[in-house]
């Protein structure tokens, strides 16, 4: 039964606001062994981009799918426009003018871009209207992209599409449908820094035009720059909400479509009478619940480096050239002689780039997954990894950056994702039979080594929140005992808390001795974390930032320079 | 963790430990349906058939003639598991088992003693059964055909053999006694008497059939080899980006396959001591296949279990016997089967969805 809204006035008087046009009224939500949502209450106004923000497993994405009807609440219920509504099905959502972006792209790979813009509401011709007019069915997907600034071609497939690209075609389809609320779920999680200020720039445009822009990341500068009004989940309570301040006008009396200058005010929290302005760091520590120092372990005094070691050392992994033998930019450039990268033992490298520059096909030409041309030198001694087998024998392992495709297997069990790299070392009787008492133990050791959230180790890992797959996944290659770790986006579609760790452990294992290849696409990261950063454009490093350099205030800014091509040779020289 | 200092309400408090698995109906229903199934089934059908309620040689008799399929069904479970399917099963039994009698005649022909020439023989049936599943594993792996394709090729292909072989008819087995005691004898149980007072016996093609599924379910759920099999029908990139030898481990799934397809066309043409190439294994591979799925197993991989398969045959043949002996139309029984089937698919994933 859908409650009314319990209004928060008792402690908190909220700041003055337009009606909610949706409200979710003390919404429960029970998983088996878990209250994924507890009694929340929050409303979304029109013209507002209302931020939900929280740790993996604080119960964001659980309410964005109680609101977009793809899971119904235990208790507790929904209030659209004044009247209580109950959703049995996400088509119900959509017909209430409610669409979710997912995470995971949904387009049909092998329909052009008009058709899966347009999908299940052609336009049709004839007389008996059987045939879809392809005609009006072109038009009407490009004014769809027109409105969000994006140029394609709506003849192309989906598959040929980028994910930014298929991005804007998947908020295209939701337009199609006439939504008036869009829910985002955590839709800069793969862009990159371009892309992502692109997407940015789109929901104020969104919003502006009157929709209720719903709206997750993990990234809480964007989440300070773009919210209008912001929710912190934490284990599935409600714990604080910011509003931008607007003195002197009258929101209520605002028309809907009133275009706002996007730092018109700053984020302060509701309640608060000081009105101090919202930082990154406030935000984090009401999403952590407890005081979050800097998120980057402390840097080991340099003459521990073993870069500065007076005794020359053989680098610990030398790439000669390396690339990619189907290189997508093989034929872009003949001068494109591939990567020359040197990491010493105990090193962190950054890798930055673009997407699509082709950091993560780099990584796993050194590690066999693709046929590889030139050389990686292991400890001085040439090596050819033709499989991913022969790699992890020599001690090179390689996380992947997508988790869910790529990387865990989640409908098994947390035990068996931890143990399948390295099966061989519990076999017994030549592999007849598992050692299940040794891989329980094993597991059990790395939950407590990473502090991983996980109260049944043999249940499936799809069970457990981003954070703590994530360390899973690094835990099965550590497990291997390797020597060199390539780790592909490490904290993509983590919470802060678990990052914070997760750099933890990469400097620890950099002291431990190991060489670390970090690619990310979050140029704070790699500032905070590496020795040195280089940069991949096009296949090739165009660059590369010394941890002195690193630490300059303009490194950001160089890191992008060189990603993008600005000025190359200026930084180069 | 520190409290949080918000005062807004909580309920019920979060001081109730977490919720520890509740007894679930779906749950059970999901994980032991296909035995409660069996055990309904098996009562309903003894107390049509009359004599002793849950009689011993009902069951006796359940396992003995179900016996080829429930081989063919433990190697389907293996290759589904794996994400694959294998359609050919039904051919590979009747090339094998052909290929087995004629090499047994032949040598008996040329004057080798029987023992030596049916251990022969069977050893060139399970050795057929192997190339032919090496074949389809081979297309599969290093063809990269689709395995409902490359299967497809060897349902057709496999049968087409046996059948020019024998001009499509009957090989007759020379071994007098000891191939036909391969399906006629067993082993006695002790304290245990037939209908007709004599002592009961567990059919050699029981006993290999029940050795096959033990070694299978361990294979499944506690070698390496079957951890690396879910892993793959779970999923094949991720498989890859672990470092598990996929191409290797799908094969060897084709290949075992084959092997067991042998396995069951000797334990079946020893019934009758002889092959018909045009009838026997007659679509098998759909029962092989429905007794997987009713079994409980993903057809999309990931998740299977051996034991379910046994239970699942044993189902469609209690069904089979149970509408013959009601004096059901033989041509209405696939109707029935079929229903059986689609029900139990839909009860099991019902039940996982929830």
């Amino acid at each position: 039964m859908p409650v009314a809204v319990a209004p928060n006035t008792t402690e908190h008087p909220p700041p003055p606001r337009r009606p909610a046009v949706l409200a979710a009224g003390r919404v429960c939500v029970d998983y088996p062994g878990v209250r994924a949502l507890d009694c929340v209450s929050l409303g979304f106004g029109l013209g507002e981009i209302h931020a939900i923000v929280g740790e993996n497993g604080a119960g964001k994405s659980t309410l964005m799918k109680v609101l977009s009807g793809f899971s119904r609440p235990t208790s507790g219920g929904l209030i659209l426009d004044d009247r209580p509504v109950s959703f049995a099905r996400p088509a119900d959502a959509l017909r209430a003018g409610i669409a979710m972006v997912h995470q995971e792209l949904n387009l049909v790979p092998t329909l052009t871009i008009a058709e899966n813009i347009l999908l299940g509401r052609e336009p049709r011709r004839g007389v008996l209207k059987l045939a879809v007019d392809g005609r009006r069915q072109r038009r009407e997907a490009e004014r769809l992209l027109a409105l969000l600034g994006a140029e394609l071609d709506v003849r192309r497939e989906a598959r040929h599409l980028s994910v930014a690209e298929a991005q804007f075609v998947e908020i295209a389809r939701c337009l199609a449908s006439e939504a008036r609320i869009l829910i985002f779920d955590e839709p800069t999680a793969v862009l990159g820094e371009r892309e992502t200020s692109r997407l940015l720039a789109l929901l104020r445009r969104l919003r502006d035009e009157g929709r209720a822009i719903l709206f997750i990341s993990h990234h809480l500068d964007e989440v300070i720059d773009v919210a209008d009004r912001a929710s912190v989940l934490r284990d599935g309570v409600l714990v604080a909400e910011f509003a931008r301040q607007r003195r002197g006008a009258h929101p209520i009396d605002q028309p809907h479509h009133a275009p706002r200058a996007p730092h018109s005010a700053p984020l302060i929290a509701v309640g608060d009478p000081r009105e101090r302005p919202i930082t990154e760091g406030t935000l984090a520590e009401s999403m952590v619940g407890r005081p979050l120092g800097s998120i980057f372990p402390p840097r080991r005094p340099t003459c521990q480096r073993p870069g500065d070691a007076s005794a020359p050392r053989v680098p610990r992994l030398v790439l000669r050239a390396l690339r990619p033998a189907d290189a997508p930019f093989a034929d872009a450039s003949s001068s494109n002689a591939g990567v020359e990268l040197e990491i010493a033992a105990g090193e962190v490298v950054g890798m930055a780039g673009l997407i699509g520059s082709g950091r993560t096909e780099l990584a796993e030409s050194v590690v066999g997954i693709r046929r590889a041309l030139g050389a990686v030198i292991l400890e001085g001694q040439p090596r050819r990894f033709r499989t991913l087998r022969e790699a992890m024998g020599a001690g090179v392992v390689y996380l992947s950056e997508d988790r869910k495709g790529r990387g865990l297997h989640l409908s098994l069990s947390s035990i068996a994702n931890t143990t399948l790299p390295s099966l061989n070392s519990f076999s017994q009787l030549g592999g007849l039979r598992i050692d299940h008492r040794a891989e329980r133990a094993v597991t059990r050791r790395w939950i407590d080594e990473l502090a991983i959230r996980c109260a049944r180790p043999s249940e499936p890992i799809a069970t457990l929140s981003g954070g703590n797959q994530q360390k899973f996944a690094l835990a099965r290659w550590l497990h291997t005992r390797p020597s060199v770790l390539l780790l592909d986006e490490p904290t993509r579609g983590v919470d802060v808390g678990a990052k914070e760790e997760i750099y933890r452990l990469i400097a620890q294992l950099a002291a431990e001795g190991l060489a670390c290849l970090v690619i990310s696409s979050e140029l704070p990261e790699l500032i905070g974390l590496c020795d040195r950063v280089v940069v991949m454009r096009e296949g090739r490093l165009v660059g590369e930032l010394s941890r002195e350099q690193l630490d300059w205030h303009d490194a950001e800014v160089r890191l992008v320079r060189l990603a993008s091509g600005l000025s190359a040779a200026a930084e180069s020289a | 963790m520190t409290v949080d200092s918000s005062n807004r309400p909580r309920s019920p408090a979060p001081t109730h430990p977490p919720r520890q698995t509740r007894f679930s109906f779906a749950g059970v229903l999901e994980r032991w349906g296909v035995l409660a199934a069996f055990v309904l089934i098996f009562t309903v059908s003894a107390a049509k058939q009359g004599g002793d309620f849950l009689n011993v040689e009902n069951f006796r008799n359940l396992l003995n003639q179900n016996a080829p399929v429930g081989i063919l069904a433990i190697g389907m479970t293996l290759v589904i598991v794996s994400g694959g399917i294998d359609l050919s099963v039904g051919s590979m039994l009747v090339l094998a088992a052909a290929v087995g009698t004629t090499t047994m005649n032949a040598l008996i022909g040329a004057g080798w003693s029987e023992l030596p020439a049916v251990a022969l023989g069977a050893a060139a049936a399970i050795a057929t059964g192997v190339a032919a599943g090496s074949l389809t594993g081979g297309l599969i792996v290093l063809g990269r055909i689709n395995p409902f394709i490359a299967t497809l090729g060897g349902l057709a292909a496999f049968r087409s053999i046996a059948l020019a072989m024998a001009q499509a008819g009957e090989i007759r087995s020379q071994s007098a006694t000891i191939f036909r005691m391969l399906g006629t004898g067993g082993v006695p149980l002790p304290g245990l008497v037939n209908n007709a007072g004599k002592p009961l016996t567990l059919s050699w093609s029981t006993v290999i059939m029940l050795s096959i599924a033990v070694v299978a379910q361990w294979f499944l759920s506690r070698s390496r080899y079957g951890r690396h099999l879910v892993a793959i029908g779970a999923n094949e990139t991720a498989a890859r980006y672990t470092g598990v030898a996929i191409g290797w481990v799908r094969f060897r799934a084709y290949v075992i396959m084959g092997g067991l397809a042998a396995v069951a066309g000797l334990v079946q043409s020893s019934r009758m001591n002889s092959v018909s190439t045009s009838q026997l294994g007659i679509g098998s591979e759909l029962d092989a296949i429905a007794a997987v799925v009713i079994g409980g197993t993903s057809l999309r991989g990931g998740f299977g279990r051996v034991w379910g398969t046994v239970v699942g045959v044993l189902i469609l043949g209690m069904i089979t016997n149970f509408l013959t002996i009601s004096g059901v139309s033989p041509y209405w029984q696939g109707a029935v089967k079929g229903a059986v089937i689609v029900l139990a698919v839909l009860v099991q994933r019902s039940s996982a969805d929830r």
